[in-house]
């Protein structure tokens, strides 16, 4: 089976995020930069289904330079190649052109599975997996807890509220995973050893034979208007228990509509 | 001289952070209070090769040098999870038997090691010789094909958890009668082989014991590599002992330095953040330099290491772990200071990390028996004993 796993570079969700001051796009240079969370589930449910059918696991990338590091980290999980797309015209590319250039670069891959994370860290559109299905005239299969496939049909849990649904499908498709689906394994000493000797094809634009008027920022249907910082953490309220602190707490948490 | 890091170093940093945040402090208190092992996480490390890394590719372990070793337990150590036993088994057991092992020992020993399926403790310390090595009374005699083996170590880590111990005994020269000191490879089920925990009150989950060899009967192939040259030997198995130790206390001391970072950052007892405060500020920022001194000196003594220069190492590695050891004293107790009450809670458990690091100071090596080596070694001065 041929199965592609998309994997994004994003900020540490742990560290602080900031928006640049010029273009309001993502300031990368502010965070320490991780594979996106959600991708190390997708990738392990790659490998998982190309231990018990076969094949090939591929990952795909669009970042900056710095997005080979996540690759590397996919790699040294087991994938077998990659092909990362970089070129500074893409900076500021939202989910419609993102999701054309990875549509374009899954046609010269070929697929049979397309596997990613339901969303990023960073934007949390989760919208990419509607986005690419709908450009590569393949089905969706989204939210999936549980993935099983017999080669030419798939069949997914997809989560909701309530439990799942059932949803089958036919190959190939485009499945997107919830972190419920897997526990992710760790690279190995000889997985990261490995990964340095892995093909890594790095493709241009005009690679893909885009234009930079296509791309970027420029080319983009959703832009940031404006944007506010978060307000600094105020100062907690303290409620002294004189016998009524269950009901106070509870109070609280009802004005918060936590409960 | 290079300061970067390999792309293969930097994973191999963030796969071990990765699996040592699964598990944490809270894991290694919590088996340490309740008298359990870090089993899971020893097994785990094993099978990601984390464990062997620095033991040849073809008896198992990963091919690569002491330097990826100190990164596993820097970063282990780092997340509050630091693994004492990797100092023992595959830096200095693992190191010895590949160095000088023959075929047959490296074969059934050094598989094991790496992937962290047996551990082997490491025993040189006894009553009446700790940084004395010249007093071992441990004394091995030939008896035919077989060595005989009688004495007792004590303070020895982690035997109950090993296959074996590699004990540090002397041999008496056939002609002059002189003992010299040699090594073997001890089974924990030979008979005449008997240990018992120490009551200990250092917060690990790891137990030092007392060993009894009671006329312990071991083929002749137990014996690792040669009679005459053990002191050698040895000392190839120590300098990674010393780095090794450097690197538990470096990690554990990132780990408390951070702790006092975040809580020093949020914590408001006026207007500001208590980090805000020069009194707490500095006190801080001098402990993070100290901690960066030493685990520079611990890098340079592990490249030295694995460049194949043993002299230069071994002063490097005691220079390494006389830093390790007081920058992680001072960086624990600052983080102490910072957290001010809860420090002694045993949720956040600092308290038991300063016996821990503060440990760093006597063993393996004392503080003062590595001041004895830079001054007679590095400075030529006269020797008092
Ligand atoms: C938690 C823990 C784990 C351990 N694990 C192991 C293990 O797995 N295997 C093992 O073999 N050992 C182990 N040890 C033992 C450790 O290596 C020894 O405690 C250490 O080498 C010091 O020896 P000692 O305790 O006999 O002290 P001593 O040698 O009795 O020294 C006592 C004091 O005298 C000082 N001193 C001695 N001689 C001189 C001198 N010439 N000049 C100045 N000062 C001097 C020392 O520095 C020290 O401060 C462990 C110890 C601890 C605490």
């Amino acid at each position: 089976m041929n199965i592609v796993v998309l994997v994004k570079q994003v900020p540490d969700t742990w560290s602080e995020r900031r928006l640049r001051a010029d273009d309001s796009t993502l300031d990368r240079d502010a965070a320490d930069a991780v594979i996106n969370e959600l991708d190390d589930y997708a990738i392990e449910e790659g490998l998982r289904l190309q231990e018990a059918h076969g094949g090939e696991v591929t990952i795909v990338s669009m970042g900056p330079q710095k997005a080979a590091d996540a690759i590397r980290k996919a790699l040294s999980m087991g994938a077998d190649k990659a092909v990362h797309v970089t070129d500074e015209a893409l900076r500021g590319s939202d989910g419609l052109v993102t999701s054309a250039v990875l549509a374009s670069v899954l046609g010269r891959t070929g697929f049979d599975l397309v596997i990613l994370g339901s969303e990023s860290t960073d934007a949390r559109m989760g919208t990419l997996a509607a986005m690419l299905a709908e450009r590569l005239g393949v089905p969706q299969m989204s939210f999936a807890s549980k993935v099983e496939t017999d080669g030419s049909k798939i069949t997914i849990h997809r989560q909701a509220d309530y439990g799942y649904d059932t949803v089958e499908g036919a190959l190939p498709a485009v499945v997107s995973v919830v972190e419920k689906i897997n526990e992710p394994r760790y690279p190995s000493f000889k997985g990261i050893m490995a990964a340095k000797k892995k093909p890594v094809e790095t493709l241009s634009l005009a690679d893909l034979g885009m234009d930079a008027s296509q791309a970027g920022l420029a080319a983009s249907a959703t832009q940031v208007v404006s944007f506010a910082n978060r307000p600094p953490r105020a100062a907690g309220t303290i409620v002294t228990d004189e016998g009524d602190g269950g009901a106070k707490a509870a109070e609280f948490l009802a004005s918060r509509k936590f409960i | 001289m290079n300061f970067t890091e390999t792309d293969e170093q930097v994973a191999l940093r963030a796969a071990v952070a990765d699996l040592g945040r699964k598990y944490g402090y809270a894991y290694f208190t919590r088996q340490a209070r309740t008298g359990g092992r870090l089993t899971e996480l020893w097994q785990e490390a094993g099978a990601l090769g984390f464990i062997g890394v620095n033991l040849p590719a073809e008896y198992g372990g990963g091919g690569a040098g002491l330097y990826e070793l100190s990164i596993v337990l820097e970063e282990l150590a780092a997340a509050g999870c630091g693994l004492l036993m990797m100092v023992v088994s595959p830096a200095i057991c693992g190191t010895i038997l590949a160095r000088f092992g023959t075929p047959e020992q490296k074969q059934r020993w050094l598989p094991k090691i790496a992937s962290g399926s047996a551990i082997m403790a490491f025993g040189i310390t006894e009553p009446d010789a700790g940084s004395n090595a010249h007093k071992l009374t441990t004394v091995a005699t030939r008896d035919g094909d077989s060595w005989v083996l009688t004495g007792r170590k004590i303070y020895i880590s982690g035997v109950d958890e090993a296959e074996a111990v590699l004990i540090v005994g002397r041999t008496a020269d056939s002609k002059t009668g002189t003992l010299r000191p040699a090594l073997f490879a001890v089974p924990t089920d030979a008979p005449g082989f008997s240990f018992q925990p120490l009551e200990m009150d250092v917060l690990m989950p790891e137990k030092q014991h007392l060993l009894f060899l009671d006329e312990v009967r071991l083929p002749a192939d137990a014996l690792v590599g040669e009679e005459g040259a053990a002191l050698l030997q040895l000392f190839a198995g120590l300098n990674p002992e010393r780095i090794m130790a450097s690197a538990m206390a470096v990690g554990s001391a990132r780990y408390a330095l951070a702790k006092a970072v975040g809580y020093a950052k949020e914590r408001t007892v006026w207007s500001v953040p208590i980090g805000a405060h020069q009194g707490l500020a500095h006190p801080l920022a001098q402990v993070k330099i100290e901690l960066e001194l030493a685990r520079l000196m611990m890098q340079k003594a592990a490249v030295l290491y694995d460049a194949g220069d043993d002299m230069a190492a071994g002063e490097a590695a005691n220079m390494a772990k006389y830093a390790a050891a007081e920058a992680s004293i001072r960086v624990v107790d600052q983080a102490i200071q910072s957290l001010g009450g809860s420090s002694m809670t045993s949720e956040v458990g600092l308290a038991a990390m300063l016996a821990n690091v503060r440990t760093t100071r006597i063993a393996p090596v004392s503080r003062e028996m590595i001041l004895n080596f830079v001054a007679q070694h590095s400075l030529g001065l006269p020797k008092s004993y």
